[in-house]
């Protein structure tokens, strides 16, 4: 077997163990230690201390026995034992985790975490649900405009799906029954919506990107707002535009107290709701963009700011901000002991060829860039069916970002269309988390059949969207050459 | 054996809860940093490095934490539809085969490193504060060790379950927003609670 080949082995071992459901960052850290001693043996490294010990102790001298110098048998077995781990594998491990833990990108991963969990306990979702409702009363479908907006809002937060779609589940989507709002249509616009904070910054999932593909997170978040608000946009306006087309799916509530709500009520409304909350948000961004601090830097003002804002819900309980700061650590520590496993577990894999490997491979494929675009996005369309997108990106995108340059694709472009395509790895069976956690807190009588099917035309919207991204680069470009020409 | 496991947990979940608090210490060193720099004009020598070291503190000593909560991300689609017996005896298996080997490299490997940095207490090169970084290298092994004891406990969870057909949970724990709901709405009798991914 040669190198390459044995890479590929290794490729598919991981592959199968992942289908067995262990923890992958400690499948990638184990393959790739186990690997890496083969592919970094070197037998004369290996014994170089041992046999100077042995050849000390066979020309010894009676004099350097008096004097204590030659090795004894215990010496001589430590010095054995430790030859097994003089191994380059080794320090190229403890190497890559020091890299991930001296990261200055993926620092920002816990700060933007904490504000997310800070934001979700700060009983901030019904407030901005019924004042967006009252402020979109006159547009059909309001309710659900109304729904989307929050989802989308909230989880540009957050940043974390799963929150906003189940706190939605449980107060927007029985109103929107109660107001005999179609099942699947309410259900497809709280699982779409709330998967909306993967792709608009300040995403955690474009900061992972922008340590696995060294694309600098500040100009991908400058690429990725426009894509953002363009799907976002197209949400809205098929929402808007069913809804004034089919009056059965969206009825007009009955008339109700609300609508003797004057503009300055719901003005006020607005201030002490939506405002604050996207005021944080843009403030973030803009610091960021700007270049008036780090992505981290921005990141702490925004886990302070969300601070500040439960204190002045008064939702700020000892135990939500001891869960905040438990689920922070959690939750940076499932994403960053990937990043430990997967850094050595590629510096291995390329080691050993089985990078070239693939290269020769899909080159010899003699793809044209947009078919070798759209395969890519298949791949990571079919991925997204039984994975998570942290494993996506982290493991399998790395495979593709080495063959870019060869299709003068640009790393940023591929990086937008992956957040806009993992979107639907939240809505798509067997693992669409969105809708299992609707499905978890909807009230008797949803299906997860009609949630499905609701999310089906958001699916369409995702595709469009791609394909618009696609065929006008200035949707992602025009941002950051403005800003950074 | 059960006393053994929730033993290791609490341990574990101590370091790991321990370390947890980094993100406040993170939080207002970071934002201080700013507020020094645009309102007193004073940025200071030690900001990038605490906020790389609080970070590189959260994730390390949570690995463990995150194992024995069962945080860590799993692409368990098949897992889920096994009876507990195979899934310990699967699961058994691979941590044998893929969870110890590597831990274990991280044991030894980062001690050697640490020990270098250690003997002449190296600072950070970072900033000019020279703030000293050979214990943020120390928490590698610590991370390590603290990865191993967890890997007993969850090899002693896998016999448990292979014998009794049942999962040992942790004892004590804080769950996301969305886990709550989704109990309490199933303790209400809405979604089934089966059919949802864990």
């Amino acid at each position: 077997m040669t190198d390459p080949q044995i890479a590929i082995m290794m490729l598919a071992i991981f592959i199968l163990t992942i289908f067995l459901g262990f923890p992958v960052a400690f499948t990638l850290m184990a393959v790739a230690v186990i690997f890496g001693y083969y592919a970094y043996f070197d037998a004369d490294r290996q014994w170089r201390s041992y046999d100077r010990a042995v050849e000390k102790s066979e020309n010894a001298t009676p004099e350097m026995i008096q004097a204590g110098e030659v090795p004894g048998m215990l010496e001589l077995t430590g010095e054995w034992f430790g030859g097994f781990l003089n191994n380059r594998i080794f320090d190229l491990f403890v190497n890559q985790t020091y890299s991930v833990m001296s990261n200055d990108v993926l620092t920002a991963i816990p700060l933007f975490l904490f504000m997310g969990y800070i934001v979700e306990r700060a009983n901030i979702v019904t407030r901005l649900f019924d004042t967006l409702y009252v402020t979109a009363k006159r547009l059909p479908g309001a309710m659900a405009v109304a729904a989307l907006a929050t989802c989308a809002l909230f989880a540009t937060a957050t940043g974390i799906i799963g929150a906003v779609v189940t706190l939605m589940g449980m107060l927007a989507l029985p109103s929107m029954l109660r107001a005999n709002y179609d099942t699947s249509f309410a259900a497809g616009v709280i699982c779409a919506g709330g998967c909306l904070g993967i792709l608009i910054p300040p995403s955690i999932m474009l900061i992972v990107y922008a340590a696995t593909s060294n694309v600098s997170i500040v100009q991908l978040y400058a690429g990725a707002l426009f894509p953002g608000f363009l799907l976002a946009g197209l949400y809205m306006v098929y929402v808007v535009g069913r809804a004034a087309l089919n009056p059965k799916l969206a009825p007009k509530p009955p008339a109700d107290e609300t609508d003797e709500l004057t503009a300055v009520d719901v003005i006020v409304k607005l201030i002490t709701s939506f405002f604050p909350l996207a005021i944080l948000i843009l403030a973030v961004l803009g610091a960021i963009l700007f270049g008036l601090a780090t992505p981290s830097e921005a990141a702490s003002l925004g886990a302070l700011g969300g601070l500040l804002l439960a204190i002045a819900y008064r939702s700020l309980t000892w135990d939500r901000l001891r869960e905040s700061v438990y689920l922070t650590m959690k939750t940076s520590a499932m994403v960053c002991w990937m990043f430990v496993g997967s850094w050595t577990f590629a510096s291995v894999f390329s080691w050993l060829g089985g990078e070239a490997l693939i290269e020769e491979f899909v080159l010899g494929l003699d793809l044209t860039p947009i078919q070798f675009l759209i395969m890519a996005q298949v791949i990571i369309f079919i991925l997204g069916w039984p994975l998570e997108w942290s494993e996506i990106i982290i493991i399998f995108v790395p495979i593709f970002l080495p063959l870019l340059p060869f299709f003068e694709i640009d790393p940023l472009f591929f990086g937008i269309l992956i957040a806009l395509n993992l979107q639907t790895s939240f809505l798509t069976p067997p693992m669409a988390m969105a809708a299992y956690y609707l499905k978890g807190v909807a009230p008797p009588g949803v299906e997860l059949a009609q949630i499905f099917k609701g999310v089906m035309p958001f699916l369409v919207l995702i595709l469009i969207a791609m394909v618009m991204v696609y065929n006008f680069p200035g949707i992602y470009l025009w941002l950051p050459n403005a800003i950074y020409g | 054996m059960i006393a053994t496991i929730h033993l290791i947990d609490r341990l574990t979940s101590w370091f790991g809860r321990a370390f947890a608090w980094c993100i406040m210490i993170m939080t207002f060193g970071v934002a201080f940093e700013v507020f020094s720099r645009y309102l007193f004009n004073a940025p200071t020598a030690w900001a990038f490095d605490l906020s790389y070291m609080m970070y590189g503190a959260i994730f390390m000593m949570g690995g463990a934490y995150a194992l024995a909560t069962n945080a860590h991300v799993r692409g368990d689609f098949l897992y889920r539809l096994w009876s507990p017996k195979t899934q310990g005896r699967v699961e058994l298996t691979l941590y044998i085969i893929f969870y110890f080997p590597g831990v274990l490299a991280l044991i030894f490997a980062g001690w050697k490193y640490a020990e270098r940095s250690i003997r002449f207490t190296e600072v950070s090169v970072m900033s000019p504060a020279g703030m000293p970084i050979f214990q943020f290298k120390v928490l590698i092994v610590a991370a390590g060790v603290l990865l191993f004891m967890q890997g007993i406990a969850q090899v002693l969870r896998c016999l448990w379950a292979i014998r009794h057909g049942e999962w040992i949970g942790h004892d004590e724990d804080v769950e996301e927003l969305e886990d709550i709901m989704l109990r309490e709405a199933a303790e209400k009798g809405l979604g089934p609670a089966a059919d949802r991914p864990k």
